[in-house]
């Protein structure tokens, strides 16, 4: 028995493909944990495994993926031995999530009111007019100046970061303990993911709710999260608090990325940027030992053999004792 | 003459034709003034819906000019022939999967422009083509592979030596690395910092990503609505913003390190900008960021301040 | 392109129902180019002395008439087989012939728009207003009966699907980023339509072959069944099955043979066209 909200000891993420025979590996010995009302930040590149982890803790993985984990609770329940029917009421409910690109997650043939109003039904036992009620009040709560009139309003009407407050109204009308954000304003203009950004940090205190917050872009993580976990190939390589691993980050990848954003360092413009050499393995093409040593510029002969370890929340043989300057 | 582009009042205005409502007119560009100095890359800066692709478009002659004038190298837009014009400007697109046939095989696509505008020997168009993918870092074996088979950086790359194929003056970007991971972003970027002065080109550097433009650029433009808000060079634009856009696009962009905003000291608090974007349709009559203005005033609704030289950059801003 | 039909050789292994269509489809063009080999008889030869004659297998049946024999005396098993020669290759003239214009009319129609989509589209809504085989029949008749006349109007009722197909397919490859770069380097019109968006939209036009095959052999049977089509003494099936109508009771064989072989070529190449369009339709959504 823990307190944390959310308990991830060992997940593995399999899919079974018809092309090869072996399973493809897509997430290897994930563990972390989450307190109730606590932010965690995932960053990661296509390819890491940070969206497909959020599926499995949805339990929405489809028939080809094979999830097996030491343990994978949401308040000391375990979620990869519920049945379909309980599923229902976690998802939507306990755990809630917005996308990437809110408009292809509304649907474009119903009114904004009805889909709110049908989310709350679904989940709370209250009548259509105080469903409706509730639904004004969580648009108020996003953000959205004249709620009656957006009701009526059907997704195209919407532009993107108002679509996103939908979204956002809809994932938090069920009160959940855990919202998953899947690069919620990656597609969205900078001003209006500055204001998205805050309205999620904002409701994760005021409702006490606990937020996986996932992108690719470090510096939102650095502004809004305490912790993050940075992942690459399907494992977690390093996890922190993130003031600490900005300033100092102790495996190589984490280390590249850092150094390797433009503007993020005091140089002079024009001049090159320390990249990563090469690019992320494809599933069925990945080495053996550390997921990340065919384009690690450190690299030594032990980093290519067995399974790497995390020692001190960091999957790294050779970690890193300089500074980002 | 180190002027090689100049861009005067450009007007760029689509007709939307609805059926049974009278033709509407969406103002995507007016009023845009800027040059383009030879080896020089000049950074535009906007969220969507600002004009910059349709900029990017014009630029290419993709689309007309409604009003105005684009002078190359001292000659009007209008006066040059097909083939001259093509191996003096060309563009890198932003989706590398959509801007590359996925029918057609590297070496072809590469070599293609050149097919198509010169007579060269398939001897030489061999020669070319391998060492143009040498210079853009692909490796020769990959000539025979469609496009499919190559990574997102690998495909920008392809891009690249493809409008580089002509040895054009201007090459313009438009979000190039916008579609790309992280890791693959600088790799680019240093490649095109390499080709820039081994080809001595100029670069027209589009994107939403302040930290690219700031990396990249020598003067940037800052777009609102289809209009140019502030216009100057890097250092003025980064360091000493004026335009209060400006300043709340480079205090809206997520940074790993507080000590970088350099441009807070302007601001003195972080200030959220109110409001979305209006409709290009119905644009406000006075300054169109007026609505969200944090320090919007009375007047700044009735006239659209015009682009004024101040403290060494121009900005239409009248509160400043 | 080679990848993509092994690809798409791939896909099609899985599906059970177009496989059956594939080896029905190359049985009948083996039986079609092989006619004279296989072929008992000679398909115009008249025996007098055997008229009407039951399969074999059916008591009466004489052994060197597998299938029976005609009215006149001909060998019905020699007449099925040269009849595959005749409506494979009826099929496969109208594909090409509705094909090229279709394509080249829907590209254009695509491409360029405004006016010259509109003439076309118009001028598909007419053809399309009216049912297919009524229309044919219409041609034909101002044409004069015969085998290719028939094939030219079968091929125009046929022309519309194909247009349709493709020009909405490059209304959407028209606007894609590549076009635009080939535009750039000075690609002109002509390059753009046939070399850089035409091979992108072959996935619906290989569907819509398929299925052609078969609209054409079956109205194309149709027309000889009403006498507009293949004139005696060609063996064609559908002439076949409209000269044995009157023998329905009486010699029911001479009927229901040429109309098996017609079901199940036509049903061979729609088992096809849906395989394709199956195997191809993920790709298709893939790429967008």
């Amino acid at each position: 028995m823990s307190n944390n909200l959310l308990e991830i000891k060992d997940l593995n993420i399999f899919f079974k493909s018809d092309k090869n025979p072996d399973p493809i590996h897509a997430v290897r010995d994930l563990s972390f944990s989450l307190k109730q009302g606590e932010m965690l930040g995932v960053v990661g590149e296509s390819g890491s495994g940070k969206s497909i982890t959020n599926l499995a803790l949805m339990g929405i993985l489809g028939d080809s993926a094979i999830v097996r984990a030491e343990q994978c609770s949401l308040n000391n329940r375990e979620l990869l031995n519920l049945k379909e029917h309980e599923w229902q009421k976690v998802r939507g409910g306990e755990i809630s999530m917005i996308f990437q690109d809110p408009m292809t997650a509304l649907n474009p043939f119903l009114t904004v009111e009805y889909q709110i109003v049908e989310t709350i039904l679904a989940h709370l036992n209250i009548s259509k007019g105080e469903a409706k009620n509730k639904a004004i009040e969580l648009l108020l709560q996003v953000g959205i100046t004249s709620p009656k009139d957006r009701l009526k309003s059907y997704p195209f009407e919407l532009s993107g970061g108002m679509a996103q407050r939908v979204m956002i109204a809809m994932a938090i009308s069920t009160s959940p303990k855990l919202l998953i954000a899947d690069e919620p304003t990656t597609a969205l203009d900078v001003t209006i993911q500055k204001q998205i950004l805050t309205l999620i940090k904002s409701l994760q205190e005021k409702n006490n709710m606990s937020v996986i917050l996932v992108t690719h872009d470090l510096g939102v993580v650095s502004e809004f999260s305490e912790r993050v976990q940075v992942m690459y190939a399907g494992e977690l390589v390093e996890t922190g608090r993130t003031s600490e691993i900005i300033k100092n980050p102790k495996h190589p990848y984490t280390f590249g990325l850092l150094s390797s954003r433009p503007g993020a360092v005091t140089r002079p413009a024009k001049t090159p940027l320390a990249s990563i050499p090469g690019i992320v393995p494809a599933f069925h093409q990945r080495p053996a030992g550390c997921q990340f040593n065919p384009r690690c510029i450190h690299v030594l002969e032990d980093c290519k053999l067995g399974k790497i370890p995390i020692e001190h929340f960091v999957r790294c043989l050779h970690p890193m004792k300089e500074t980002i300057v | 003459m180190n002027e090689i582009l100049k861009v005067e009042a450009l007007h760029k205005t689509y007709d939307i034709k609805k059926l049974f409502k009278p033709t509407l007119k969406l103002k995507a560009l007016s009023g845009i003034n800027f040059h383009l100095s030879k080896k020089e890359t000049l950074g535009i800066v906007g969220e969507s819906g600002c004009g910059k692709s349709t900029l990017a478009k014009v630029l290419t002659k993709l689309e007309s000019i409604t009003h105005g004038e684009i002078i190359l190298l001292g000659k009007k837009y209008n006066d040059y022939l097909a083939l001259e014009f093509h191996s003096k400007i060309q563009m890198v697109f932003q989706d590398p999967y959509q801007s590359l046939n996925p029918r057609k095989k590297a070496f072809d696509i590469i070599a293609d422009p050149i097919r198509i505008n010169t007579q060269t020997s398939s001897l030489e168009i061999d020669y070319l083509v391998m060492e143009m993918m040498k210079k853009v870092g692909l490796r020769e074996e990959f000539s025979k592979r469609y496009p499919h088979h190559f990574s997102g950086g690998q495909r920008q790359r392809l891009g690249i030596a493809r409008a580089l194929m002509l040895r054009p003056e201007i090459l313009i970007l438009d979000e190039p690395v916008s579609a790309l991971d992280v890791s693959i972003q600088a790799q680019v970027l240093n490649l095109l910092l390499e080709l820039q002065v081994e080809f001595n080109l100029s670069y027209i550097f589009i994107s939403h990503d302040l930290s690219v433009i700031q990396h990249m650029s020598d003067r940037i433009l800052v777009m609102y609505l289809g209009r140019v808000v502030e216009y100057g060079s890097r250092d003025q634009i980064f360091y000493n913003p004026l335009h209060p856009y400006t300043k709340i696009l480079l205090e809206s962009a997520p940074k790993t390190q507080k000590s970088q905003k350099t441009h807070g000291k302007t601001l003195g608090q972080e200030i959220i900008v109110k409001g979305e974007l209006p409709s290009a349709l119905n644009l406000p009559k006075g300054c169109a960021f007026e609505p969200r203005c944090p320090y919007a005033k009375v007047s700044c609704k009735e006239s659209v301040p015009d682009l004024e030289i101040k403290q060494g950059r121009e900005v239409a801003c009248f509160e400043v | 392109m080679k990848i993509f039909f092994s690809e798409l050789y791939f896909e099609l292994k899985k599906n059970r129902g177009a496989m059956t269509g594939v080896i029905i489809i190359i049985l009948s063009l083996v039986i079609a180019i092989f006619a004279p080999l296989l072929a008992p008889h000679n398909p115009t030869e008249i025996f007098s002395d055997s008229l009407r004659l039951p399969p074999v297998f059916v008591s009466g049946g004489k052994p060197g008439f597998f299938f029976g024999t005609d009215d006149i005396g001909r060998d019905l098993l020699s007449r099925l087989i040269y009849g595959s020669r005749i409506s494979l290759s009826v099929g496969f003239s109208v594909v090409v012939l509705s094909l090229i214009t279709g394509t080249f009319l829907g590209v254009m129609a695509g491409f360029y728009g405004g006016l010259l989509d509109r003439i076309i589209m118009r001028l598909t809504d007419l053809i399309m207003s009216l049912p297919s085989i009524l229309f044919a029949i219409v041609i034909v008749a101002v044409l004069g009966p015969g085998i290719t006349n028939s094939i030219v109007a079968v091929s125009i009722v046929a022309v519309p699907n194909f247009i349709r197909i493709i020009r909405a397919q490059v209304m959407v490859e028209k606007n894609r980023q590549y076009v635009f770069a080939a535009k750039l380097f000075g690609a002109g019109n002509f390059r753009l339509m046939f070399v850089e968006i035409l091979p992108n939209c072959i996935a619906p036009l290989i569907v819509q072959a398929s299925l052609g095959f078969s609209d054409g052999i079956l109205n194309v049977a149709a027309l000889g069944f009403l006498g507009l089509g293949a004139q005696a003494p060609m063996s064609e099936w559908g002439t076949m099955l409209s000269d044995a109508r009157s023998y329905i009771e009486s010699s029911p064989w001479m009927v229901t043979l040429p109309g098996i072989c017609i079901l199940v070529t036509v049903l061979s190449f729609n088992l096809l066209g849906d395989g394709l369009r199956d195997a191809l339709d993920p790709r298709l959504k893939k790429q967008n």
